[in-house]
């Protein structure tokens, strides 16, 4: 499903400042042009099977699908794409096209880092220049993804305004952008912000769902349910894209529940009855807003769902009814951690553990001769810092204290205090 | 030379309501002839560092837009001849609805509303509420627009163009150059007056440009001397008063 003139029903558009209209209507003219250029889409598909590791496997998960008594339990290993989810999907897809656009310079904008790293390394992959904008406090928060990026040879900008997350890192890609676009790029990471962001996103995420039919149809596999999180919308916007405009399967998004109901406490956008109806960061979609339309603070244990939008077109399709949505708590995504990890010996990461977590819930509402399958968009290798201090915090803890002691005697592992005793 | 035509910014309710007052009446003493008082919102893409966290700070301490339409509305009533226009993100407007918010405005003095992420072609009902209720939408023109949407912007029959001389954000140094003059000459070719600004900050280049523009636009400069010197009221309305006096050249 395209955009018409940028918005899905009433949701989406280009609300943004005049300086910002050029850079996004070459953009919308050159992506149109190279998505049916044979040259363009040749490299993508190779740099997709030898860069990204595509496709991603189809796993049908034996034990789960006992132990949830119900539905046939499939994971689509989205995880497995180089980088560790399926953000570099659109990396890759927006780096070839401002290639192709002579662009020289990426700057993205990013959360926990997992945008961040995909175009770092798509850079890298790339020869492109790199910047990254991403909150003062994503910054302190998510050091291994910073150490990644630069690592990839990008320059992560620490951006010091507003509430230094992902919101005011967008805002700042934005900024840049407008003063530099005639050699920049923006790759923005989520299916959200200005048209023709939102399109551009769904289609290179698309490559997830275009496979998942593909997989199902030579396997016989009977499709019930899609299940995926959402924090912006690009994994489940590419995930569910090929089935939109069928009536079948159901389509299942789970958003943040955090730790409760109160504002602040989550990031639903789409469950509860805190969102409306509003215009940020270029977009109409629902939005966590108070009365006088500035954001309100939102809460998750998964940084990449910890957002106060949702793409436009997820939320169209929410209020049309063809998308369900959701909230999973913190806890609950937790304990579908270790469920599957358990279980499957497959470690989601938290975000995905929210899609994990909703599939565990509607299970047995599937027939058992049908699959409910689950998007890994991400694995959780990444999340060690926060399931850590859950799972095991003394353990953590006395490790913590022994590599500070260490850093600061300045000792090499072999030679220190934790490999005598 | 004769005196030339200011519209001086400030963000409400920055960096306290009290000081924010201090400061608007230092720029009328100084002899600004419009404000265009920016209410404070939690995303401003349009704008740079300094307005960001003076905007961020009034927001910290509980600021509504209540609060800034009260401000408003007591700067209108002690200068009723000062042209006062609202400057603010979409989000303020649509939220609480359109008509909703204009009739609010109009009701404490303003006159016009500066909304860059409403374009003026996908407004929401903007230009149509403001002329319901008195006022009018003043559109945002920036040199970076293709020939032909400058043109139909020109041509849409706007009172007034704000001309964001530099592409990019607010409050870096502008040049006052043959393309800057050549973009004012295309702002006005419909016949709508023109305010310019974006990064003035001295007289030199309020001079350069005042004889293209229905008045020069100054804001940055202002927020950073607010922000230097908000522990001394006086200091801060004596040097907002002569940064007025130099823009001015009175």
């Amino acid at each position: 499903m395209e955009s018409t003139d940028g918005f899905f029903n009433e949701y989406g558009g280009k609300y943004v400042a005049e300086v910002l209209r050029r850079p996004l209507d070459e953009l919308e003219k050159a992506f149109s042009f190279y998505m049916k250029d044979a040259d363009f889409l040749e490299e993508l598909r190779i740099i997709q099977r030898d860069y990204i590791g595509r496709e991603t496997p189809l796993y049908f998960a034996p034990t789960a699908t006992k132990l949830l008594g119900g539905a046939q339990i499939y994971i689509k290993l989205e995880g497995l794409a180089n980088t560790g989810a399926h953000k570099i999907n659109n990396a890759i897809g927006q780096c070839v096209l401002a290639k192709k656009m002579g662009k020289t310079r990426i700057i993205a904008e990013t959360g926990a880092g997992q945008h961040g790293l995909a175009t770092a390394a798509a850079c890298a992959k790339l020869g492109l220049e790199c910047i990254v904008y991403m909150g003062e406090i994503d910054v302190r928060r998510q050091q291994p993804n910073v150490a990644a990026m630069e690592l990839y040879g990008a320059k992560v900008c620490a951006v010091t305004s507003g509430s230094r997350t992902l919101k005011d890192a967008v805002n700042e890609a934005m900024r840049d952008w407008a003063a530099n676009f005639e050699n920049t790029h923006y790759v923005l990471g989520s299916a959200l912000g200005p048209a023709p962001f939102p399109d551009i996103v769904r289609e290179f995420q698309s490559v997830i769902g275009n496979e998942v039919k593909r997989q199902c149809e030579e396997r016989g596999i009977k499709i019930g349910a899609m299940v995926a999180c959402v924090g912006g919308g690009s994994n489940s916007i590419g995930f569910f894209n090929p089935f939109i405009d069928q009536k079948e399967p159901r389509l299942i998004g789970a958003e943040a529940g955090g730790i409760g109901l109160g504002i602040g406490e989550n990031a639903c956008r789409m469950t509860g009855d805190a969102a409306r109806e509003g215009i940020m960061q270029g977009y109409k979609s629902c939005f966590l807003l108070d009365e006088d339309g500035q954001a309100l603070p939102t809460r998750s244990i998964s940084a990449g769902l910890d957002y106060c939008g949702i793409g436009p077109q997820l939320a169209a399709l929410g209020k049309s009814g063809r998308i369900e949505f959701t909230a999973i708590l913190d806890e609950e995504a937790l304990n579908a951690v270790r469920f599957f990890a358990k279980n499957e010996g497959i470690l989601f990461a938290l975000e995905s553990a929210h899609a994990g977590a909703a599939a565990m819930k509607i299970a047995r509402e599937i027939p058992c001769d049908q699959a409910v399958i689950i998007n890994m968009s991400g694995r959780g290798d990444k999340d060690v810092f926060i399931t850590s201090p859950v799972f095991r915090p003394e353990e953590w803890n006395r490790f913590l204290h022994a590599e500070i002691e260490r850093l600061e005697c300045n000792k090499d592992i072999h030679d220190a205090k934790i490999m005598t005793k | 030379m004769a005196k030339i035509k200011l519209m001086s910014h400030l963000v409400a309710g920055y960096p306290t309501d009290e000081l924010a007052l201090t400061a608007a009446r230092a720029l009328v003493a100084g002899g600004a002839d419009i404000l265009e008082i920016q209410l404070p919102f939690s995303d401003p893409s349009a704008d740079g560092p300094a307005i960001q966290s003076a905007c961020t700070e009034a927001l910290a301490r509980g600021y509504r837009t209540a609060d800034g339409l009260n401000f408003i509305k007591t700067l209108h009533e002690e200068n009723p001849s000062i042209t006062i226009y609202i400057m603010s993100y979409g989000s303020l407007i649509y939220t609480p609805g359109v008509h909703t918010f204009c009739r609010k405005a109009a009701a404490v003095g303003v006159k016009g509303m500066i909304i860059p992420d409403l374009p003026f072609d996908n407004d929401e009902g903007l230009t149509k509420a403001c002329n319901e209720n008195g006022m009018e939408n003043i559109p945002v023109a920036a040199p970076s627009m293709t020939p032909e949407r400058l043109k139909k912007l020109a041509d849409a029959g706007f009172s007034h163009i704000y001309a964001a001389l530099r592409a990019g954000i607010t409050g870096t140094n502008t040049m006052i150059d043959n393309h800057t003059l050549e973009f004012l000459k295309k702002v006005s070719a419909g016949g709508s007056k023109v305010y310019g600004g974006f990064g003035i900050s001295n007289g030199e280049q309020s001079a350069a440009l005042a004889s293209y523009v229905e008045a020069v636009v100054a804001g940055s400069v202002f927020v950073r001397i607010i922000a230097e010197n908000k522990d001394n009221p006086t200091v801060l309305a004596q040097k907002l008063t002569e940064k007025v006096k130099e823009l001015t050249h009175s």
